[in-house]
């Protein structure tokens, strides 16, 4: 047999070249699927790009592509319903065509680690709604001048730095240590791998590892391959591109900090749905039992969950059928549906997958096995949203979808009573950072502010980038003198904010209007009041937050 | 006792795909992997080769998997040997028509490259139980 690290290089090189061949493919599809004639069914095109999806649904988890494969899945399952009816395709079929193509082309840039045993120990972790960001990071590092500079660094972005020189004193400490991160280089001084292999000795046994990020001068392969098996999370190279490594440590709060996933269970039998609720809920997970298939749809609108778990045999109702329905809803494509039942039988898992499912879990089932399945699933599929929704700078909501979530945070104001702040933000002068500073640095301190409102914002409220250097915030459960309050306290600390550039320090503020819906009852119009305040603020002389003096809405009315 | 699985013959048309399970069947398996691209050419190196097994991907172009398993069961010589699909076509109809056409079973794609050697070798010794 192979040598494991040889058959681990060879595997890495085969799914490098498959990386690289998958543009020019979804290119190909593309137009494949353009060439389609509009008025008129083709049916050898269509055959042909048939094929081709088909192939990346069979080829892209192989190589480390699991999202690809899929959404693939997904796209193929529809061009199968449409190739049985052979005609022209209406214009529906062509919009969803081509938002699952969008899709496609998205969750190709996402790529799992090779060495995924390690990665997703990391990832995996179930989320923790009461985890602070982890922001206290232990560099370890010989060379003292380069420990200090990271340390001076990363406090401008608000992280909390110990250094240690030596591999005996982060040893010692490391003993007694919980909830933090490390950096750390890989070559000592007595010992030319000693930050892998302490790094090994302090995860051994540990539940949750800590998230290790290995710095280094040696790029060899082997040491790579070292740092992923010690469960390094990323690994950069010397000299640190300090934002380069920011993006690491974001990457790792934002793991840390999602909310509890939400999970819904449907089977008929109670005893079966309060088992797996336990079991779930034990990993901080919320969950809801629907007895009845029939209130499916109904359920799943109220309780928006990340996950679907459908009992395979019901009596009115098929697991199958109800999950063919669920795909049908255009909110839904593309929710992870998993199929529970006593099925061993390797045909009908197979048949339960083809209909829309996306795994099958046979009864009875390990909680430990529930678990970890349930969570990998909905953390492959929140990825692909947020490649979707997400801002790719700053990983926040974009313009469309920050704004599709005020739309239904008003519905859900207006149907519960309850209150709901929105806020514009809009970074002063932002125009002459980038002349002065340029635009690295210019995205630095946008990125910068996006950190501060995700760190400093409950993790309910919701945080988009608007355009360039402007922000909507959306504050759930609090009126526009709540937000105020938050707002200004977090207007004060970016403004204390130091910004580095060659050398040179500088600071930058932000204005900001407040709008909330006891004034006005429609998201537009309570983007434009907010904006319209944020006018006034950059008027009066920025660096300011004001609040809309509109009237409250209807009052006299309703008291 | 059942014989030791060493020889197994792969048609696959997808070069990415025939390298990585090449890989994974002899570098992890430690089988001797013949691998052809279509299902003519199987017709023709079978024979020489003499497999024990036989994994075929079932969409291809030209003859697909359960064309060319027909053709390898009219050779006496493969008439009884197993014979595993490799295939991402999984619809109802599909898998239970497999099972008609006499595969032993029949391995999803997308599959793990770390795990897919365990699985013939399974697939083998449940065959022969």
């Amino acid at each position: 047999m192979t040598d494991p690290t040889e058959l681990q290089t060879k595997l890495e090189f085969l799914c490098d070249t498959y990386a690289a061949q998958l543009p020019e493919k979804l290119k190909h599809i593309e137009q494949v699927w353009e060439q389609l004639p509009q008025d008129s069914w083709d049916e050898e095109g269509f055959q042909t790009l048939h094929h081709m999806v088909h192939s990346l649904t069979g080829s892209g988890k192989t190589f480390g592509f699991a999202l690809l494969s899929d959404v693939a899945r997904n796209l193929e399952e529809h061009l199968n319903q449409i190739a049985q009816e052979k005609t022209a395709l209406s214009e529906d079929q062509r919009q969803y065509i081509h938002k699952l193509m969008s899709e496609l082309n998205k969750a190709a840039c996402y790529r799992e680690a090779l060495l995924s045993e390690q990665a997703s120990l990391v990832v995996g972790v179930p989320p923790n709604p009461d985890a602070l960001i982890p922001r206290r990071i232990f560099v370890l590092e010989d060379d003292s001048e380069q420990a200090e500079e990271l340390k001076v660094q990363l406090g401008y972005f608000g992280y909390e730095v110990t250094v240690f020189n030596t591999l005996a004193d982060f040893r010692s400490v490391m003993q007694r240590t919980s909830d933090v991160v490390i950096l750390t280089d890989i070559a000592f001084p007595d010992n030319s791998l000693g930050g892998i292999e302490v790094i090994k000795e302090i995860q051994q046994g540990r539940e949750t590892p800590f998230p290790v990020i290995f710095i280094s001068a040696h790029n060899e392969f082997v040491i790579r391959l070292e740092a992923a098996r010690a469960g390094g999370i990323a690994y950069l190279s010397k000299p640190v591109n300090i934002g380069k490594l920011i993006d690491k440590l974001d990457s790792v709060a934002s793991t840390l900090t999602t909310l509890p996933y939400r999970v819904m269970i449907v089977d008929d039998s109670v005893d079966t749905t309060t088992y797996y609720s336990e079991v779930l809920e034990q990993a901080r997970m919320v969950t809801k039992a629907v007895h009845n298939p029939l209130n499916v749809i109904k359920a799943l609108l109220e309780f928006a969950p990340d996950l679907i778990l459908i009992d395979l045999y019901m009596p009115k109702c098929n697991g199958m059928d109800l999950a063919k329905v669920i795909r049908q809803l255009d909110a839904f494509v593309s929710i992870p549906i998993v199929f529970l039942s006593a099925e061993i039988d390797l045909d009908k898992q197979l048949v339960a997958m083809s209909l829309g499912g996306d795994d099958f879990l046979a009864k009875p089932i390990l909680p430990q096995h529930l678990i970890s399945s349930v969570n990998s699933r909905i953390r492959r599929s929140l990825i692909l949203r947020s490649l979707v929704l997400r801002d790719s700078l700053t990983g926040l909501f974009n313009h469309t979808a920050i704004k599709d979530e005020l739309d239904r945070e008003v519905a859900r104001s207006k149907r519960y009573g309850t209150p709901l702040a929105f806020a514009m933000i809009d970074i002063d002068h932002f125009k002459q950072i980038n002349d002065t500073y340029g635009h690295p640095i210019g995205d630095r301190v946008i990125k910068s502010l996006a950190r501060l409102l995700k760190q400093r914002l409950r993790a309910s409220d919701l945080v988009g980038r608007y355009g360039g250097e402007e922000f909507a915030v959306i504050l759930v459960n609090a009126d526009r003198a709540a937000a105020l309050q938050v707002l200004d306290a977090i207007r004060q600390d970016f403004s204390q904010l130091r910004h580095l550039s060659d050398g040179k320090e500088f600071t930058v503020t932000f204005s900001c209007g407040i709008a909330d819906v006891s004034q006005f009852r429609d998201a537009t119009k309570l983007i434009e009041a907010s904006d319209k305040v944020l006018y006034n603020a950059k008027h009066a002389g920025r660096n300011q937050v004001a609040v809309s003096d509109a009237p409250v809405w209807e009052a006299a009315g309703f008291i | 006792m059942t014989d030791k699985l060493t020889r197994i013959l792969y048609v696959e048309d997808e070069p990415d795909i025939q390298m990585v399970a090449r890989l994974a069947l002899e570098a992890l398996g430690g089988y001797t992997v013949e691998i052809c691209s279509s299902g003519d050419e199987a017709l023709q190196r079978a024979p020489g080769f003499q497999p024990q097994l036989f994994l075929l991907d079932v969409m291809m172009p030209g003859m697909d998997g359960p064309s060319t398993l027909k053709l390898l069961r009219a050779l006496p010589q493969f008439a009884h040997t197993p014979v595993i699909f490799m295939t991402a076509k999984i619809q109802p109809g599909e898998v239970a028509g497999y099972k008609e056409l006499g595969v032993v079973d029949v391995i999803p794609k997308p599959f793990d490259p770390m795990l897919l050697a365990s699985k013939v070798q399974d697939i083998w010794e449940r065959y022969h139980d």
